[in-house]
Order: structure tokens, then sequence, then C-alpha cells
């Protein structure tokens, strides 16, 4: 358990230093500003004659997917795949840790750090509240739903990054995976409009999951089907990096 | 203590480690050398337990390491051949870390990384992030983070690579300190680092061990023929083939002085040395020296790991022939390596 707290409180201090931190602070706070503006011209628009849910623009939209596959992905190339470039990992896997803490350990930290990303967007939130109606319940919904698909997509990211030396390499694949299987997801969704491959399609449809979690609704099924899909990428990590061993 | 049994590791079809045991004694130092590509790094990568070994067992301070491995690791410090670290952390910080990776607790944390920094001199750059110091301070605070939480056993794969003279000095020093309280395996290449600072040596080759025992005892049963190095002035044309006709002169090479210059390889029993002297009497040499060569550890080492290629005379133990020496332990078609002389028969083995 020290171990693992070392290991996460590490990777976390690691953030604060390294570039692509700040690369993906950039991205994210120009991504805020789109939000920030859409959510003002809607208040602003005559003709929507006002919305019920100003801050939905947060939680929606090309920009709000895209983000969050791309703070996944750069959050996450480096974590394993720098150590197994670098060779560092022989000095931590000779030390008393297992692999699936060390997985563990940075995946939290990843996820810490992630959490950390969205905090001051809620000052959005109070600034609307101001002049609008809030209602809250939705918003913690919408935040929940983020921290939700963060931390799948996150797991991800591990998965890959710790299958490759190259963080480039694990980069591309995790990013290129999260977009695909989205796509695909909203491809299914347009296409079929049968009820049962929509129920069937439900379950695992992360824009239906989002769009009721920032209704407010937390449904408890949603919340085994990210639990066991973030479990599952994360001992397939950790396999990978037993694996290397081997070969 | 160490006890390797029977450890053997393949990479698919090609064999890196086979059936290496040997015993690391509490409080000695155990010398590992080997030319390059030979398993050494293979074999000390299953000795902390980074590598499984495909067959064999890795006990420990008397523990198993596939039974207990966090357990076992406790025990262990590892200065690997590639130190890599963190490069964006300040040294304390990463020394910090690593204390709380290996379980020491709150004010244990501070203690064992102000020893650390103090016995592997570290003090100066003890605020410097990593990546921006020498490779001399690396590889200390690599050492640093081996002997950091006190393991009663510690490897060192190569731990003087990088460092200049002075601190090659200090930190064999500590390496002497260290092996008097714990079992040290130190893996090597500079022979003389074996030579002052090893209780017993194992000789790796192509995955198995070719020779154990003290450097003393290496020397004595390795070692074939005593050289005899003589150089003339002018280099008399003769002389070659008349320093051949002595009596207890096996074979005369020339040597790296120039054309004056020889080496004799002699009997073990005869001292020709009168004789080449009376003989540049009689011929009128003028005799510039005159020189029985001590056998080195280089020598034992360049006999054993060199397969198929004669030894070029006069660089016996140079980084030159080291260097044939383990182009040739990678050619896996060559004979396996010589068992041991018996006293006196030992020139059969000598390729020349």
């Amino acid at each position: 358990m020290k171990a693992l707290r070392a290991t996460f409180l590490r990777e976390l201090r690691a953030y604060f230093v390294s570039p692509l931190a700040y690369l993906v602070l950039f991205f994210f706070l120009l991504y805020n500003g789109i939000v920030f503006t859409a959510v003002v011209s809607v208040l602003n628009d005559p003709r929507s004659g006002g919305t019920e849910r100003p801050m939905d623009q947060l939680f929606q939209g090309f920009f709000f997917w895209i983000i969050l596959c791309f703070i996944s992905t750069v959050l996450t190339m480096r974590l394993i795949s720098e150590e197994l470039r670098s060779g560092s990992i022989e000095v931590l896997m000779t030390a008393p840790i297992t692999e699936a803490q060390v997985i563990v350990g940075k995946y939290l930290a990843a996820l810490t750090f992630f959490c950390a990303l969205w905090v001051p967007t809620v000052a959005y939130a109070g600034i609307v509240a101001r002049s609008s109606h809030v209602d809250w319940g939705p918003i913690a919904g919408g935040y929940f739903g983020i921290f939700c698909l963060g931390a799948l997509f996150l797991a991800v990211g591990v998965l890959f990054s710790a299958l490759t030396k190259s963080q480039l390499l694990a980069a591309i694949m995790t990013f290129v995976v999260l977009v695909a299987v989205l796509f695909l997801i909203g491809l299914l969704d347009n296409l079929f409009n049968g009820e049962i491959a929509k129920q069937a399609l439900g379950y695992v449809n992360l824009f239906g999951h989002m769009e009721e979690f920032h209704r407010g609704i937390v449904d408890s099924r949603h919340l085994v089907y990210y639990g066991s899909a973030i479990f599952f990428f994360l001992f397939l990590a950790s396999r990978a990096l037993e694996d290397r061993k081997w070969r | 203590m160490i006890e390797a049994h029977d450890l053997s590791r393949r990479y698919g079809d090609f064999t890196a480690v086979d059936g290496v045991s040997f015993t690391a004694a509490d409080h000695e130092i155990l010398g590992m050398l080997g030319p390059n590509g030979a398993g050494k790094t293979t074999t000390i990568r299953m000795i902390t337990g980074f590598l499984p070994p495909t067959a064999g067992r890795v006990t420990i301070a008397g523990r198993d390491l596939f039974e207990s491995p966090t357990e076992v690791r406790r025990h262990l410090g590892y200065l690997p051949e590639n130190v890599a670290l963190y490069p964006e952390m300040r040294v304390e910080e990463y020394l910090l870390y690593r204390a709380r990776l290996e379980g020491l607790a709150g004010g244990e944390v501070r203690t064992a990384v102000g020893e650390a920094v103090e016995r592997c001199l570290l003090e100066e750059v003890r605020h410097q992030i990593i990546g921006t110091i020498s490779k001399g301070f690396r590889q200390r605070v690599g050492l640093a983070t081996a002997i950091l939480h006190r393991p009663g056993v510690l490897v060192l794969d190569e731990p003087t690579v990088g460092l200049d003279p002075k601190q090659i000095i200090s930190i064999r020093e500590l390496i002497r300190e260290l092996g008097r309280e714990r079992t040290l395996l130190l893996s090597t290449h500079i022979l003389p680092e074996v030579e002052l600072l090893c209780d017993r040596v194992i000789i790796i080759d192509r995955g198995r061990i070719a020779a154990e025992g003290t450097p003393e005892s290496l020397r004595r049963s390795w070692v074939g023929n005593p050289n005899l190095r003589v150089t003339l002035k002018e280099a008399p044309a003769a002389a070659a083939a008349a320093l051949q006709e002595l009596a207890g002169v096996l074979a005369v090479r020339s040597g790296a002085g120039g054309p004056g210059s020889f080496v004799l390889e002699c009997d073990r029993a005869a001292d020709p040395r009168e004789e080449v002297f009376r003989a540049a009497v009689a011929h009128g040499w003028v005799l510039l020296e005159l020189a029985l060569e001590a056998p080195s550890l280089e020598e034992v080492f360049v006999r054993l790991t060199t397969h198929e290629q004669p030894l070029e005379a006069g660089s016996a133990g140079s980084t030159g022939s080291a260097g044939s020496a383990s182009g040739a332990a990678e050619d896996e078609a060559g004979p396996p390596p010589p068992p041991p002389p018996a006293a006196g028969s030992g020139s059969s083995e000598v390729p020349s």
C-alpha cells in the first residue's frame, strides 16, 4: 500500500513538471473558452427564448468528446511506455511493488489530474447562477458523467501505454481507438432504430449514458458498466506489464 | 546470502543462460566476470527478480524469490547496468520517493536518504534536477537507491562505469565497506576491480559458469606458461631463431615494443632468463629489457572466454583481445570452454 501511494504521488507530481501537462491545459482552456462562449450566446439569443439547462453546453457536442479523447490520450501516453523506453522499469519492478500496484498507482494519478482539470469549470455554473436559474442536480450528474467517461478512457490509455515502449504509438493507438469506438457507437445509434438493437446498444452507448447523467439520472447499471470496464482494462494493462518478463 | 540453483533462461530458441548455479555467502563480495553477451546481465536480472528464469530457482536470505517476490525484494538492493532515473525529479526528491517505495516509514525515510546521500557523496547535487547532473553523479544516485533501505543483499552491475578516477576510488572503498556488512554480487569487466574487491569470482561464458574460485586460485589453475619479455637493441636478424633454441623456451612471438621486442613462452618449470642473458652475451646483443611477466587475471579471463581465435602476441588481456573474445562468444558453433587443466599441462589448451 505504501508502494502504491509512493507511485501515485510521484506520478501526480510528474504531471506538474511535464510540458505535456501544459499542452493539455492549453487545449483545455481553449475548450473552456468555446464552451463559455456557447453558454453565453445561448443565454443571449433572443430567439431561443432562454434555455432550461444552459450548462448543458459543457457536457455535449463535438468538442466535448474530442477534448475528452485528447486529454485521456495525452495524460496516459507517457505513464508506462516511458518507463519501458528509458529502462527505469527495471529499478521499479525490482522494488517491493507488484505490477498491479504500479498500474493502479499511475492510473489514479492520471485520474486525479484529470479531475483537477475540470474543477475550475465549476466557476461557469457559478457565474451563470448569478443571472439565471441553475439546476444543480443535472450539473452534478454531468460532472459525474465526465468522471466516469474520463475514468474509462484513461484506463484504455493506460492499457495502450503498457503495450508499447513508444509514447507516440501509445498515444496514436489510444486516440484512434477511442474516437473509432465513439464514431461506431454514433453510427450504430443512427442506423438502428429497432427497439431491441437500441436497447442492446444502450448498454454501451456512451453518448446515451452521458445524456442521462447530465439529466441527473445516475443508473446503477451504468456504474456497474464503467466499473467493470475500467477493471478489465487495468487488469489487461497489468498483465501486459507482466508479459514483458516472458519475451 | 544469494543462492542460485540451476538457473536457465531461454529467449525463443536462444539459450542465454544455461544451468548456472552459485552461492554468495554473507559478508562476501562475489565477482561476476564475462564477455559481453555471455549472460551476465540476464543472470543478474534473474537474481533480482526482474526476469523469471525458464528453469531453476533463486533464494535470497533463505527465501525463495518466486514464492514471495515482494518480501524478498525488500532485502535486495540493485544497481542495474543502465541506470535509468526520472530526469525531471530532484536528487533528494527521487531518493525520498524510492525510500517510500521500499516501504520505509515516516522518520526512517529522512534518515535513510541522509545516510545514502552521505555515503554516495551526493551532498553537492542533493537539490539538483537529475536530468542536469553528470553521468557519474547519476551512477551514484543509482547506487544510493540500491543501498537506501539497507538491504542484506546488494547486486551491482558495472558500478564504476562513467566515473572519473577519483570517484572510482571512493566508490570502490564504499563497495568494500558494503561487502563487509552484507552479501554483494558485483558484475564488472574491469579486471583490476575484481582482484581488488572480490573474495571470490565466477567467470560466465556463453551462459555457463566457466570457472569459479578466488582470484588467486583462478590465476594458479588457469594461467598457462609464463611469458618472458625480451627487448634487444637494433633487432639482430637471427635473434628469434636463436632464442627459440634456448632450453625452456617453447615459442617465440614478436612483442609489442617494435622489431627488437620478443615474447618467449617458457616452460613452467624452467626460468630461461639466465640462458637469454648468456645468449645475448655470446651473440653480442645489447639487452634492453628482460622481464618475467606476472600472470594476470586478465589472461585467465581471455583464455577462458576466447574461442577458436588465437591470442595475438603481446595483447593478452588488453581491451582489444577482450573485444575479440566477446565476438567469438557469440559464435554458437564453437567448442565448449576447456576444462581446468592439470598443473603443468596447461600448454595444451593455449591457442597460439
